[in-house]
């Protein structure tokens, strides 16, 4: 089995009155991993620091065969070259842009207007994502599950390697919740890219995730491949 | 009342009288308005009075003309107002502002003009005045500046308007005008001789300017002044010798 | 009649330029470092909105003066004299308006979200793009509203600038210049009209400036 995510990393964050170190090292095999933990334990730290948004960290980051840090070698992607795609908590949707927007953000750079494929990209996305009827929506008009699908539409737009997920769901309410974890599993499983979920509720990991790392205070305490793994 | 409050009030009581009555001892107040050129001379004029009435005391007020009369005119407590030209008093007693008869000239000044002392081009007439080395000239502002009227006669009388109105730098008073020079702001300036006098070091007169009308300084009492006793005595004092020869020693010639 | 008027609004809006570009770039800079001194810094960009007007002009004077400390070398090497000039008055203005374009910049870009940034930069955006495409829109109400007032104050601008640019009719005479004029020289009439045009001005620059205010987002 091939290692999927490879990760030994430290950081020293220092805020008034509070001092954390992270010191997380752990490989993942399967296709879809989850990171559990008490909050405060380090969780989202951890997907920043993959994500490059970690300045402090330091260490050896391998996600899906790319080297994206390696102090040793003086390797440190900036976010925008890591290829790695990031669903925040409350989605994070840009509130001055439209939903078609949003998407196209990870897809045309500045002062571009989209050629063909990339407007053929587009539009795939809005298909795959069910979102034609929200193309020229604001974000705050849009239900939490319509943000959702927006948010990972998003994150898949510019096609990374690796997708991080702060806990997808917890933005929503139970009934929500439940439907909602069905259909991020098929998404999922569709979209065949390789992700780090992070999550609180055992519910997710056992419908969403192969494998599972518990974190506190900063550390790896276990883990384990659960049972619905599938050998890579 | 117990004795407690009754000594409070007594002492209240005491208080109060004395800070009234004190209040009274100071009734001896006049207040001056003076034309800015006066500022020095009047002030050594002020000291003199109030050394020879004790209990007096005069408060001055220093600004161009044409402003103290729109400060008189918005109700100003003044008693006393000294202008630098006839025009500014003349627009006063039109606006019934001053006390019947008590109207009089005490001084005269002469107009010069003054470049700074660190100039190379020294103006040795006024059309001098006319030529490139000499781009920024001041004088007091024509509507409400005596000294830049006196300054706008002349120049008409010398034909040079013309020449002159793109150069012009106007300051809000005199001694603005006496200050622009000093500093070096402005290539020259229209000031009196007694205000080149104050700054003898930083300016130097160039020539004297003959005026279309004499450099007259008139004095009034105000109509509505609370004073009118110690107005009459100030103005009385300023055309005694005792003022006169203070004038004097600042520069000024008789009225 | 509305000379001093046009003079006004050309002063007043070189100077919020000016001030503008400034207190943008200073209101983005500290909104993004944490660093010793910053408080400092930050007293001294409002020094100018707290000092007496009088007391700034005196600065400029010393600075910007024939003999000054800059305003010797501009007169000698470029034969440059701002005194008396309207561009000396455009810089007084803008000194007075910086504070202002400032304090709204910074708590503009402070109030952006600093997730929005993360989050374009995991879509490809480098610093400038992220600047340009999340921080600027999302900031730009609060720093239009800050350059509304800054306007309204560069246009009211009186100590400093009589102190700079003097009262010279048509070429530096502002309208708040011509006002203490026309008092000075007892011309009512002429005094309340002017005020009334300035106080339309303003009153239309702030209504404007607070709907923009409104938040939409």
């Amino acid at each position: 089995m091939t290692t999927i995510l490879e990760l030994r990393v430290q950081a020293q964050l220092e805020s008034p009155g509070r001092s954390f170190l992270l010191d997380a090292s752990f490989n993942s095999t399967t296709q879809r991993t989850a990171l559990v933990g008490a909050s405060g334990s380090g969780k989202s730290t951890v997907l920043m620091a993959i994500a490059g948004l970690l300045p402090q960290a330091r260490g050896y980051v391998r996600v899906a065969g790319k080297v994206l840090l390696d102090t040793a070698h003086s390797v440190d992607l900036p976010a925008r070259e890591r290829g790695v795609g990031l669903v925040f908590q409350d989605y994070a949707l840009f509130p001055h842009m439209t939903v078609e927007q949003n998407l196209a953000f990870g897809i045309c750079r500045l002062g571009k207007r989209p050629n063909e494929a990339e407007r053929g990209r587009i539009d795939a996305l809005i298909r795959q994502f069910d979102l034609e009827a929200l193309r020229g929506a604001w974000p705050r008009h849009l239900s939490g599950g319509q943000r959702q699908r927006v948010a990972l539409a998003r994150a898949l737009a510019p096609q990374p390697h690796f997708l991080l997920l702060d806990e997808p769901l917890s933005a929503l309410d139970a009934q929500l919740r439940v439907r909602l974890r069905h259909e991020l599993a098929e998404m999922l499983e569709r979209v065949q890219v390789p992700a780090l979920l992070v999550t609180h509720d055992l519910s997710d990991v056992e419908a969403l995730a192969q494998s599972v790392i518990h974190l506190d205070k900063g550390r790896v305490v276990d883990s384990a491949i659960t049972e619905s793994a599938t050998p890579t | 009342m117990t004795t407690s409050s009754s000594r409070w009030l007594g002492k209240f009581t005491l208080l109060a009288a004395l800070s009234i009555s004190s209040a009274t001892l100071h009734a001896q107040e006049v207040v001056v308005s003076a034309a800015a050129s006066l500022t020095n001379a009047f002030q050594a004029v002020g000291q003199a009075f109030e050394k020879s009435r004790p209990g007096t005391k005069v408060t001055f007020n220093f600004a161009a003309s044409g402003p103290l009369l729109a400060q008189i005119q918005q109700g100003a407590p003044v008693d006393v107002f000294a202008s630098a030209d006839q025009e500014t008093m003349d627009r006063a007693a039109k606006a019934n502002l001053l006390a019947e008869g008590t109207r009089a000239d005490f001084a005269r000044n002469t107009l010069v003009l003054i470049v700074p002392s660190t100039a190379t081009a020294v103006p040795q007439k006024l059309s001098d005045l006319g030529n490139a080395q000499y781009k920024r000239v001041s004088t007091g502002t024509p509507s409400s500046v005596p000294v830049g009227r006196y300054t706008m006669a002349s120049v008409q009388e010398a034909g040079l308007t013309a020449t002159l109105e793109p150069k012009w730098i106007y300051g809000e008073s005199v001694r603005q005008v006496l200050n622009y020079v000093a500093r070096g702001e402005v290539d020259a300036g229209f000031v009196y001789r007694t205000d080149a006098l104050i700054e003898k070091d930083k300016t130097r007169i160039a020539l004297t300017v003959p005026t279309t009308t004499p450099v007259s300084y008139p004095i009034a009492q105000i109509a509505s002044s609370k004073n009118a006793a110690l107005g009459k005595d100030f103005i009385a004092f300023v055309r005694s010798d005792a003022g006169q020869q203070i004038l004097d020693s600042f520069g000024f010639s008789k009225p | 009649m509305l000379t001093p008027l046009w003079l006004t609004l050309k002063i007043a809006l070189l100077a919020t330029l000016m001030a503008g570009v400034v207190g943008i770039a200073l209101g983005w800079w500290m909104s993004q470092r944490r660093f010793a001194g910053k408080n400092l810094i930050d007293a001294l960009l409002m020094l100018p909105m707290v000092l007496p007007p009088t007391v700034l002009g005196y600065y400029l004077i010393v600075v910007i003066g024939r003999n000054g400390v800059l305003g010797q070398y501009l007169d000698r090497w470029f034969g440059i004299n701002l005194m008396f000039t309207w561009q000396g008055a455009v810089i007084a203005a803008s000194l007075v308006s910086l504070p202002l374009i400032y304090k709204a910049a910074r708590a503009a870009f402070e109030d952006v979200d600093g997730r929005f940034l993360h989050a374009a930069r995991t879509l490809g955006a480098g610093e400038f793009e992220t600047f340009v495409r999340v921080t600027l829109p999302l900031a730009v109400r609060g720093i239009t509203a800050g350059l509304m007032l800054a306007f309204a104050r560069a246009m009211g601008e009186f100590g400093a600038t009589l102190m700079i640019a003097g009262n010279l009719p048509g070429k530096t005479q502002t309208l708040s210049i011509a006002i203490y004029d026309a008092v000075q020289a007892g011309n009512d009439a002429q005094a309340l009209w002017l005020t009334l045009v300035i106080s339309v001005v303003c009153v239309v620059v702030l209504v404007v400036s607070g709907r923009m205010l409104q938040a939409k987002h």
